[in-house]
Parts: structure tokens; C-alpha cells; sequence
């Protein structure tokens, strides 16, 4: 089942430089060689066990993960800095951008990023908002393994209809945030097609790759709804939890994921 | 860049809870909205527990993960016979219906959650499943083959029925009230509208430092022992704070005149003898300000012949011998793997390495 002929990789996925490194301890960092590991950490380890597997697998599969790193505005000390801490981690970043914060949304369409990954959620938002697919990228304790990438979906995202995202309206939710959710749906499409490929090159067993739904507030025809629409879409989703309106951080903080798909739903304020 | 996980829970997870709560009234049917998990009493049921799945099982056992799953993909419309766990199941979403009907506004009800470690493809027949039988779950994990004991904890489990020995062990050793069901030899006919549920006393209600004294000293020392310290309450066993959480509710309707008609019943079930070593045991409870329904001492007699008259919909003991006695007889058993009678056999001591982990 190798589709060599229909090459769809690299899967392209945008960091921003402050995720990827700790920028308010670099006064207290002992390492002046390189920058203080960042939230993102075991997000890159993750993905690059991911490609090691994948080209183990088949050397010529160009359907693997690139990573770029986007910077907002920064001197030229940070940016060789940057450059060079990259180098010294060992990390695979395939470019990177050092762009105004409002360019930021054009570098990543001009780039057919398929994943813009942040632990900013307004960023995150706003991106979706643009019609750029975007994640949370979840925040994780340093002891997490590196040898799994999780990514969480949002069942109620995929799996509500139309109507029930229209009738949120009367609970609080306005006008934008609805339309956000709904683009956030065909923006996880391109990238749940592209995992599905990624995920059936392992088995059910010691696959690097995880992937979940999580359905926060949808009854359980809500979440199989959405592992149906995901199916559909080429993904069988290997975990599923499905919680009618109980708080979903204890089930983050036991699954721990990568990638966060929430469309911006979680925890809005 | 500040977290974004760390900014006030409450406002949050008040905003989820609305939202699940829009959409369940959006539903436009009589489905009831789950209470939240700190006010429930969260009951987690494992596949096999809810479903017969013994076929199925075999084919893992025997052909491996990948056939299993697709054989339960190809057969995904195909409702699954009901498990040991199901009259039980049904038992407790009557005794929600009468507390709803009582308390409109109340979220101290009971909650079932599906736990699996099933894969989440599997998922869709157990869905498909639970909407054939139209149960109340709207809940439930599927954890693709992690341990689901960090799992129990992050839905707020308050009981855990498995039929995987090892995960009922690590459960209760995280001090989550949890034990492995048995399929009963014959059928029994079970209320519809009374949940029956029957504990054995030392080391599943109480510790098991009596258990230790009958094992290493005998019935004699034991009697003698039993009299001596009537007064001091036992120590708690890993079932207590459920059938704590049953007398939550049975008080519920008692507070509305409902005693004599309670849709909620609780038995102990004990070896003990009522003249002698029993004493202690009721005033344990009281000194806990629990109540149980019926207390039945079978001085040593067979629990068997007793237990298919009282038809629990689950009966808890710790001991084997009692299990499979109960089951011969068509009772409903769970076992809780606690104490000092995991290491015996019919009272005999199993050699360690015998000994089940």
C-alpha cells in the first residue's frame, strides 16, 4: 500500500521560535552555548522518532513531518543565536522565517503550512479565524516520552452538526467563535487525510503515532459521529474519550497530547 | 507566554458544562444530561463486564490484535449480548429515574462510564451496542490499549468492574473500590426496579485483620479476639466508601417518605456467626454511620443457597471459594482481590509461587 506515485508529504508543520525555546530564563540558563529548551521540546523529539520509523519503514517515503520555525521581530544576536542553538539540540528545522507579527499569517499561507502549532491560544484562534489550520501545542511535563507523537481531535468539532453548532448561539457563543469552529473542521480534514496515510504505515501496536478524539461536550452519538467522519476520512483514531461536560484537564494531564485540535472550543474564557 | 491551562478552571469548565448542556437540550428527546463527576456516583464498567464478549475475547486470544479489531469492525452493527454487568447497569439507571422524578434538580444520581482499553475503532460497536439496548452512557474511554488506571481517577470513579484481574488489583491498590465480575452458571430473574446489592463483610466492607487472625490462628482465637474488641471498629475495606455512596442516595428517599418503597437495597452477606463475632461488625457500621439493609450471618454455612433467595444484581467477596460458590447458583459475583484471602486456596495456604499477582 505505498503510494509512491502520489508523494503528498512533507507534512509541513510552523513553530514559533518562543515555544521552541525558554526566552525568559536565558538569564538564569548556565548553557551559554544554546538557548533553554522550550515547551516544544518533546513535540520535535516526537515528531523526528516519527520520521526515523517512517523512513525505516521505506527510505524513499516522502510523506514525513518538516518543521519550520517562524520568528516575530527579534534582534541579530537572537537570530544567529536561534540558528545555532537548532544546530547544537540537534533538531531537524527544516527554514526558517524571521517575519513582523503581521506577516506572520501570510508566511504561513505563502508556505501551505498544514499545521500551525502554538501555546498561544489567541494565536492559535486568530490563525483558524484565517482559515490556517492551527493546534494548540499542549504543555507538557519535562518527563514525557519521546517516543510517541499524540494528537488529540475534537470529536464536537467533527462530530456536532450544523444546527447544534448554530444553536450555541444561544448560550453564550457569538457569531465568530461558531464560524471559527466550523472552519476549524475542514482545516483538520487536510491534516486528519495526511495523518490517516501516516498512521497506517504501523500497526495497532507500537505505532509512534497516536492519535485521539476527544469529545467534551457531545453525547456519545456526537463522538461516533466524529470517529465515523474521520474514518471517512482515512484516519482510524486509536483512542477515544468522550465526556458530556466533565472538566477535560484531568484527561489531557493522563493522555498528555502533542497536538491539541480544539478549534478553539476548550476552556474559552 | 503564559500557559494557557492556568487561567481560572471554574470559568472554564462552567462554560463546557453549558455548552454540553445546550447541547443535550438541543437534542430535542428525553435523553437526561449526565451530573457532573464530583457530584455523582461514577460507576466505571469495562466492555466485558457490560457485554458478552467471550467470542470475541478467543479471537484475540488466538488470532491476535489486528484480527480482532477487524473482526469487530466487520461485525460493528452487530449488537453485542448482554454482559454480567448489564442487569446491574439497568438496576442503576431505574433508581436514576426515581431520583429524577424526586429531585429534578439534583445531580447526586449515579453515572456510568464505559472504560475500555479497547481500541477506539472497537468503540464503535460498543456504541452502536449501548444505543441498541438504549442505555444511559454517555460517558466512556477508550484508551487503545493503555492502562486505564489514571483514567479511573480522571473521571472521578467512585466503583470499577472489570474482568481483568490485574487492572482490579492496581485499582484497588490506588484505592478505587473496583473488583472482577463472574458470569453467574444459570440465569436468574432480577428486579427492574430495585437495585440489590450484597457485600461480604471482613475485607471487602472491613479490613482484613480479622481474616489475618482465622487464617494464622484459627476460628477459636478468632471468636475470642471478636468478642474482646466488640467496641473497636474494625478498619475500613476497599468497598466501604461504595456502599457509603449507596446510602447517600437511599437517604434521598427516605428524606420523601420513600423507605418503604427505596429502589436501592443493601445486604451483608458474612461467615460470621450473629451470637458471637457479628456484634463487632454492626457496630462498626454504626460507629461509621453506615446502615445496611439486611445483615446475614451464616455462621460458616454455604452463601450460595442464601444469595440466589436475595438475587443481588452484584455480589462482592473476597475469597474464590465464595465466588464460585455463589455462581453455581446463579448469583452475580465479583471478586475483590484484597487481603490475606488472595493467598489462600479453600483455606489452605497456596505456595507462593502458585500465588495470583
Amino acid at each position: 500500500m505505498e503510494d509512491k506515485k502520489n508523494c503528498t508529504g512533507p507534512l509541513m508543520i510552523a513553530l514559533q521560535y518562543n515555544d521552541l525555546f525558554d526566552l525568559d530564563s536565558i538569564s538564569t540558563s548556565t548553557d551559554t552555548d544554546a538557548l533553554p529548551k522550550g515547551r516544544a521540546f518533546t513535540f520535535m523529539k516526537a515528531v523526528q522518532t516519527v520520521n526515523e520509523r517512517l523512513v525505516e519503514q521505506n527510505k524513499s517515503d516522502c510523506l514525513l513531518f518538516e518543521v519550520i520555525l517562524i520568528s516575530k521581530e527579534c534582534s541579530e544576536e537572537i537570530k544567529t543565536k536561534i540558528v545555532e542553538s537548532v544546530k547544537h539540540y540537534g533538531l531537524e528545522i527544516g527554514k526558517f522565517f524571521f517575519c513582523k507579527k503581521e506577516e506572520l499569517i501570510n508566511t504561513l499561507q505563502s508556505n501551505k503550512v498544514k499545521l500551525f502549532l502554538s501555546t498561544e491560544r489567541d494565536d492559535v484562534y486568530e490563525a483558524l479565524h484565517t482559515g490556517i489550520p492551527a493546534a494548540l501545542l499542549y504543555d507538557q511535563a519535562d518527563d514525557h516520552v519521546f517516543n510517541q507523537l499524540t494528537v488529540i481531535f475534537s470529536g464536537d468539532v467533527i462530530g456536532f452538526s450544523e444546527d447544534s453548532l448554530d444553536g450555541l448561539s444561544e448560550f453564550g457563543f457569538s457569531e465568530t467563535q461558531i464560524e471559527t469552529i466550523k472552519t476549524a473542521k475542514i482545516c483538520m480534514k487536510e491534516f486528519a487525510v495526511l495523518i490517516g496515510q501516516m498512521r497506517r504505515r504501523f500497526g495497532q501496536e507500537n505505532s509512534p503515532l497516536c492519535t485521539c478524539v476527544l469529545t467534551s461536550w457531545g453525547s456519545r452519538n456526537v463522538c461516533a459521529s466524529a470517529l465515523k467522519t474521520l474514518r471517512e476520512w482515512g484516519l482510524d483514531v486509536d483512542e477515544a474519550f468522550c465526556l458530556a461536560g466533565a472538566p477535560c484537564s484531568p484527561i489531557l494531564a493522563v493522555v498528555k497530547p502533542h497536538i491539541l485540535w480544539d478549534g478553539g472550543l476548550l476552556n474559552m474564557s | 507566554a503564559s500557559n494557557p491551562f492556568t487561567f481560572p478552571r471554574s470559568a472554564g469548565e462552567e462554560k463546557d458544562w453549558a455548552a454540553a448542556k445546550a447541547h443535550f437540550e438541543n437534542l430535542k428527546s428525553t435523553k437526561p444530561r449526565p451530573p457532573k463527576p464530583k457530584n455523582a456516583v461514577t460507576i466505571a464498567v469495562s466492555s466485558r463486564t457490560l457485554f458478552d464478549m467471550v467470542a470475541e475475547r478467543k479471537i484475540f486470544e488466538e488470532e491476535g490484535l489486528e484480527k480482532y479489531v477487524q473482526h469487530q469492525q466487520e461485525h460493528e452493527n452487530e449488537p453485542l449480548e448482554q454482559g454480567p454487568a448489564f442487569p446491574f447497569v439497568k438496576a442503576v439507571m431505574a433508581v436514576n429515574e426515581r431520583l429524577r422524578n424526586l429531585y429534578p434538580d439534583s445531580e447526586e444520581l449515579f453515572d456510568i462510564v464505559l472504560m475500555t482499553n479497547n481500541h477506539a475503532q472497537v468503540g464503535v460497536r460498543l456504541m452502536n451496542s449501548i444505543n441498541h439496548y438504549d442505555l444511559t452512557i454517555e460517558r466512556f474511554c477508550m484508551t487503545g490499549g493503555q492502562s486505564p488506571i489514571g483514567y479511573l481517577k480522571a473521571y472521578m470513579t467512585n466503583l470499577y468492574l472489570s474482568k481483568d484481574a490485574k487492572k482490579v488489583q492496581e485499582a484497588i491498590e490506588e484505592g478505587i473500590a473496583a473488583a472482577i465480575m463472574f458470569k453467574p452458571d444459570v440465569e436468574s430473574q432480577l428486579s427492574e426496579t430495585q437495585l440489590r446489592v450484597a457485600f461480604d463483610g471482613d475485607a471487602v466492607l472491613f479490613s482484613d485483620e480479622s481474616e489475618i487472625i482465622v487464617k494464622q490462628h484459627g476460628l477459636d482465637t478468632f471468636f475470642e479476639h471478636e468478642k474482646q474488641h466488640e467496641n473497636k471498629p474494625l478498619a475500613q475495606g476497599p468497598l466501604k466508601c461504595f456502599l457509603e455512596a449507596l446510602g447517600k442516595l437511599q437517604k434521598k428517599f427516605y428524606a420523601k417518605n420513600e423507605r418503604l418503597n427505596c429502589p436501592v437495597r443493601t445486604f451483608l452477606v458474612t461467615a460470621r456467626s450473629a451470637a458471637s463475632s457479628g456484634v463487632r461488625v454492626l457496630k462498626t457500621l454504626r460507629s461509621w454511620g453506615l446502615e445496611i439493609d439486611e445483615a446475614l450471618f451464616l455462621a460458616g454455612a454455604p452463601k450460595g443457597p442464601l444469595l440466589q433467595k436475595i438475587r443481588p444484581h452484584i455480589f462482592f467477596d473476597d475469597q474464590m471459594f465464595h465466588i464460585e460458590g455463589a455462581k453455581e447458583m446463579g448469583t452475580i459475583s465479583a471478586h475483590v482481590p484484597y487481603g490475606i484471602g488472595q493467598k489462600y486456596n479453600k483455606g489452605k495456604l497456596i505456595e507462593p509461587e502458585k500465588q495470583q499477582k
